[in-house]
């Protein structure tokens, strides 16, 4: 179970390699189906880039959904249909807003397309049952950060589309980027199936996920499943908060505190003006 | 079985959300683009981090997130300020601008082909004509539907 994953992966192409058909049999295979998926969608969010591509940008969008269904077809079922619909519709929501960031040549539209993921993992966060996360991300990332960046572009940002939004770096590190990206979800998948092994080889004791929590808690420590999701969710995330982690608050306090400091210093040196630093 | 495929399909989306923003960092020219994806870069961790603290019971994983937010707070904070700073020396957003960093040997980047801007006509919402007057009708000034 715990060879490297690559190796894993390896081996499942080797299997299937001198076989009639064998090609067949490895795409259809979870492994051949998450590389599959992953080059698919690599070429579907490489096409939306921009950069002039010639068979426009709804072909690169077709192919990236296509390589999200292949994954999500790997995906186990959550079990009741309403949190699978729930799951999908927030969850390809908010990577069809991520692609759209990564992908739109207006950075404004970039900044509210993150807005709209934000929004997306808020959503995440609050199906998780994290509602605490899930009000922060937007108070604090939609409402604040995403807004701060939208005055600085409005700031900043010259008239009209600027010429280094409608390209980006030259193609090869583009696909190299997209294959880096490739090769972590892969992995990720086949880490996911890994901890599926071995979750169904033998169950987790409970006191193995519970042993930092009934550290805290003292000799009553609490069911599976009753610490994170228990109906008292912010007494608890506070507790947490201010008992186990006190001193991360207040070191987190003092530098929202030197962050602000810093800014203020950095922004409010005398402008030298342009220096000749243009490359075109 | 439920709560194992929870995790799954959240490691899933978290995996697609980091990798999203690390091509767009790589891939993009803006500064403030690339900060963007940088900040759904840790976006996609805090997905993952919520959801092994969910599968684990335990609070560190929402803990985690909440510094994380902290700490993109502050990040934001001084990346905004050192963005304005590079673009008032350099004139435009273009990370290009400042190659003049890199190292002794490398060749320095040109761009080859710019593709044109489409020129597409703007479009305009279309509103109702306003400041003309009804027709002047008697009977409605006599019987209003409302007072």
């Amino acid at each position: 179970m715990n060879q490297p994953l690559l190796l894993l992966w390896a081996e499942e192409a080797s299997r299937w390699a001198g076989r009639a058909g064998g090609a067949w049999h490895f795409l259809v295979s979870p492994g051949g189906r998450a590389t599959a998926a992953a080059l698919v969608g690599a070429a579907g969010i490489w096409w939306m880039l921009p950069g002039g591509r010639r068979l426009g940008r709804w072909f690169g969008c077709g192919l990236a959904a296509a390589g999200l269904v292949i994954l999500a077809s790997l995906l186990p079922g959550l079990g009741s249909p309403l949190a699978q619909t729930g799951f999908w519709l927030v969850a390809g929501l908010t990577l069809a807003a991520a692609a759209a960031t990564v992908c739109t040549k207006n950075p404004v539209y970039c900044a509210i397309w993150l807005a709209v993921t934000l929004l997306g993992t808020a959503g995440l966060f609050l199906l998780q049952g994290a509602q605490f996360l899930g009000v922060a991300t937007v108070v604090v990332y939609a409402g604040a950060i995403v807004v701060t960046f939208l005055f600085i572009l409005m700031l900043a940002q010259p008239a009209g589309h600027a010429y280094y939004d409608r390209i980006s770096w030259g193609r090869v590190p583009a696909a190299l980027a997209a294959l880096t990206a490739l090769a972590l979800v892969v992995t990720t998948v086949h880490a996911v199936a890994l901890l599926g092994g071995a979750a169904a080889a033998g169950p987790r004791t409970p006191a193995e996920g519970l042993d930092a929590g009934a550290r805290i808690a003292g000799p009553t420590a609490l069911a599976r499943g009753e610490d994170v999701l228990h109906p008292d969710h912010m007494a608890r995330l506070g507790g947490q908060l201010f008992s186990r982690h006190l001193i991360a608050v207040e070191v987190a306090g003092t530098m929202l505190l030197v962050a602000l400091v810093g800014a203020i210093s950095i922004a409010s040196q005398p402008s030298r003006g342009r220096e000749g630093m243009g490359t075109r | 079985m439920s709560e194992l495929a929870l995790l799954q399909n959240y490691l899933l989306i978290g995996a697609l959300l980091f990798g999203l923003g690390l091509t767009g960092f790589l891939v993009r020219r803006n500064l403030i683009v690339m900060f963007l994806c940088a900040e759904m870069m840790l976006q996609g961790i805090s997905v993952s981090l919520v959801a092994w603290g969910r599968y684990h019971d335990d609070w560190g994983g929402q803990m985690l997130v909440v510094f994380i937010l902290a700490v993109a707070a502050c990040e934001a904070g001084i990346a905004l300020a050192l963005i304005l700073m590079l673009r008032q020396r350099s004139g435009s957003l273009d990370i290009v601008a400042w190659q003049q960093l890199r190292e002794e040997g490398q060749a320095r980047y040109v761009d080859r082909e710019v593709p044109e801007e489409r020129e597409e006509p703007p479009q305009w919402p279309r509103l109702t004509p306003a400041g003309i007057e009804p027709p002047w009708d008697p009977d409605e000034a006599l019987h209003r539907s409302h007072v």
